[in-house]
C-alpha cells in the first residue's frame, strides 16, 4: 500500500460504522423505492395506456400516493445528508484511484450521490414552486429517477458484502469507517475477530440512529399537515395552508396566471360541446343542470390535498346528450390560450366525473376555474381542467 | 450472494444507461447542460463545504465540550439540522407567490426558532436529569469514584 501524504485528511472519529451506514441506508433505499414507485404512479395520470384507464376508486388514491411521495422525499432530505455524513471518509480512500474497477465504482457513486442530492432539492423546489433551475421538472425528474434508481441497485450490488455485515453486526461493535477501508484496517472486527466495542465519546451511533429519526419524524410531523388535513394545525413547516385558499381549497394556477380573466367572467361565455350531436350551453342552462353533488379531493401533483365538496353538471349526461356514452373518450379544453390547458377523460372517470360550478357551497371562485372546471375522483390535480370552453367526444 | 450482486448490478447499469439516453434524446440540450451543471454543483457543494462543515464542527464540539454534555448538545444539532434544511428554503421563498395559492405564507423563519426552542428545551431538561441522576448515584455509593459508571 502506498503511504499517503501527510496533509491527507485522516478521520478518527469511532462514531461512523459500517453497521450505522448500513442501517441508515436501508432506511434510505426504502424510502427511495416508494418515492419510485409512487413517482411512476404520477407519472401514469399524465400518461396512461389507453387499454388500462385510470380508475375512479378509491377515490382517495392518488391523494395518499402523491402524499406520500411529497412527504417521503422532503424526509428523504436530512436522511440523506445524514447518511453521505456518515461515509464521507471514503471520499479519501487512498489512493484515490487503485484500479480501473475501482476508478468505476467511483463514477458510479459520484452518479448516484449527484443525482439523489439534485433529485431531492429539485423535488422540493417545485413544491415550493420555485423554478430557477430553469429546465422543464417532470421528465427531467422522472429519467433522473431512472438514473438514480439504476445507480442505487448497482452500488447495492457492489456494496451488498459490507450491507450484508453491516446489518448483521450490532451498531455498538461493527467496523469503525475512516479514510481506511476495513480490508487495510488490522484493527477492524472483520480482521481481528471479536474486539471490544469502539469507545464513542460523546454521542453514541445508536444515538445518532435516535437523533435523525426525531428530528425526520419532527419534519414529517409539521410538513404533512398539507395532505393530512387534521395535522394541518402543528403544520409549522407545511408549505400549503389548505384552508387560507378562497373557498377553503388552495389554488396551483391563478386566474391571472393562465390570463383567463375577461374570456371566464364573460357574460356571453358558452361550452362548446362538440360529438355527432353538437350543442351548446350556457350560463344560465348550467344553473338549471347543476344538481349533482359529490364529495372529491383534489390533489395535486405537489403534494398538498384537500377534500371538498363540489355541485355540478354530470360529465356523463352532458356527452350523451351529445351523442357520447360512458365509453366515449373525452376532451376538455380550457379558456386558457397557454400552458396545461387540456386533459382526457376516459375509462371509469366519465361516469364519476363532475362539471363543477359550485365548491363548498358557493359559485366556484374566478381562481378555482369559473364558471365551469372539470373535477373527478383519483385524478391529478392539474388533470382537473378549469376555466372550460370546450368538450369534444373523441370516439 | 454472488448472483444477487451481478443480477443487481446489471439491472441497475440497465436502469441507469435508459435513464441516460432518455435525458439525452428527449430533453433539450440547453436543459440537459443545465441539469449536468446542477449536479456537479451538488457534489461540490455537498463534498467541499457542507460535509467538512460538519466535519469541522463536531472535530470543534470535541475539543470544547466535556463527553457527557456533548452527547447532548450532538442529538440537538442533528435534530436541529433536519428541520433546518426543510425550513431555510422556505424562510428565503416566503411570500414568493400569489396569496390565493395558499403557498409559502407562514412566517417560517418564527416556525423554526420555535422548534429549535422546542428541541433546545428537550434535551436540555434530559442532560439536566442525566447531571442530576449521576451526582444521586455518586452520594449513595460512595465507593465508586467519578467517571466510574461510565
Amino acid at each position: 500500500m502506498q503511504r499517503r501524504p501527510r496533509w491527507w485528511p485522516k478521520f478518527t472519529s469511532t462514531l461512523r460504522s459500517t453497521a450505522l451506514t448500513a442501517r441508515i441506508g436501508r432506511v434510505l433505499g426504502i424510502m427511495i423505492g416508494i418515492l419510485f414507485l409512487t413517482g411512476l404512479l404520477s407519472h401514469y395520470q399524465y400518461e396512461p395506456w389507453r387499454w388500462l384507464p385510470i380508475p375512479a376508486r378509491p377515490i382517495w388514491g392518488y391523494r395518499l400516493t402523491q402524499g406520500i411521495h411529497v412527504a417521503t422525499g422532503i424526509a428523504t432530505i436530512p436522511l440523506l445528508l445524514i447518511k453521505l455524513w456518515s461515509v464521507y471518509p471514503n471520499l479519501f480512500r487512498f489512493p484515490p484511484i487503485r484500479s480501473f474497477r475501482h476508478a468505476l465504482e467511483r463514477i458510479s457513486i459520484a452518479i448516484l450521490v449527484a443525482t439523489a442530492l439534485v433529485q431531492v432539492t429539485t423535488g422540493f423546489l417545485n413544491v415550493l414552486n420555485w423554478y430557477g433551475f430553469g429546465w422543464y421538472f417532470p421528465p427531467v425528474h422522472r429519467f433522473l429517477g431512472y438514473v438514480l434508481v439504476g445507480s442505487l441497485l448497482l452500488h447495492i450490488g457492489v456494496k451488498l458484502p459490507d450491507i450484508v455485515y453491516g446489518l448483521r453486526a450490532r451498531v455498538a461493535e461493527g467496523d469503525v469507517l475512516t479514510e481506511i477501508p476495513w480490508s487495510e484496517n488490522p484493527a477492524s472486527h472483520s480482521n481481528a475477530g471479536t474486539l471490544p466495542d469502539p469507545p464513542t465519546p460523546g454521542i453514541s451511533r445508536r444515538g445518532v440512529l435516535t437523533a435523525a429519526g426525531a428530528g425526520i419524524g419532527l419534519v414529517v410531523i409539521t410538513t404533512v399537515g398539507q395532505t393530512v388535513t387534521p395535522l394541518a394545525p402543528v403544520g409549522l413547516l407545511a408549505p400549503r395552508r389548505w384552508n387560507q385558499g378562497p373557498q377553503r381549497v388552495p389554488v396551483n394556477r391563478t386566474a391571472e396566471q393562465a390570463q383567463v380573466g375577461a374570456s371566464a367572467m364573460a357574460a356571453g361565455w358558452v361550452l362548446e360541446v362538440v360529438g355527432p350531436r353538437p350543442y351548446t350551453l350556457t350560463l344560465a342552462d348550467l344553473d338549471s343542470r347543476a344538481v349533482h353533488q359529490a364529495r372529491f379531493p383534489i390533489n395535486c401533483v405537489e403534494g398538498w390535498s384537500v377534500g371538498a365538496n363540489w355541485r355540478g353538471l354530470s360529465l356523463l349526461e352532458i356527452i350523451e346528450q351529445a351523442g357520447g356514452s360512458a365509453d366515449s373518450r373525452v376532451q376538455v379544453d380550457s379558456l386558457e390560450p397557454v400552458g396545461y390547458n387540456r386533459s382526457f377523460v376516459e375509462g371509469p372517470q366519465v361516469s364519476a366525473a363532475l362539471l363543477a360550478t359550485h365548491l363548498n357551497d358557493e359559485r366556484l371562485d374566478l381562481d378555482h376555474g369559473y364558471p365551469l372546471r372539470l373535477i373527478a375522483p383519483n385524478r391529478a390535480g392539474v388533470m382537473n381542467t378549469k376555466w372550460l370552453g370546450r368538450i369534444e367526444i373523441l370516439s | 450472494m454472488k448472483a444477487w450482486r451481478i443480477l443487481l448490478a446489471i439491472a441497475g447499469l440497465l436502469l441507469l444507461a435508459f435513464g441516460v439516453f432518455r435525458l439525452l434524446t428527449e430533453i433539450p440540450t440547453g436543459s440537459v447542460i443545465k441539469v449536468a451543471i446542477w449536479l456537479l454543483a451538488a457534489l461540490i457543494i455537498h463534498d467541499m463545504v457542507i460535509a467538512p462543515s460538519v466535519v469541522g464542527l463536531g472535530w470543534t464540539l470535541r475539543r470544547n465540550v466535556p463527553d457527557r454534555g456533548r452527547k447532548y448538545l450532538q442529538v440537538a444539532l442533528i435534530m436541529i439540522a433536519a428541520v433546518s434544511v426543510i425550513a431555510l428554503p422556505m424562510i428565503v421563498l416566503r411570500g414568493s407567490q400569489p396569496p390565493v395559492k395558499a403557498l409559502l405564507l407562514r412566517d417560517y423563519a418564527a416556525n423554526l426558532a420555535l422548534l429549535i426552542g422546542l428541541i433546545a428545551v428537550v434535551t436540555a431538561a434530559s442532560y439536566v436529569v442525566r447531571v442530576v441522576r449521576d451526582s444521586y448515584q455518586r452520594s449513595r455509593l460512595p465507593g465508586m469514584e467519578k467517571g466510574g459508571r461510565r
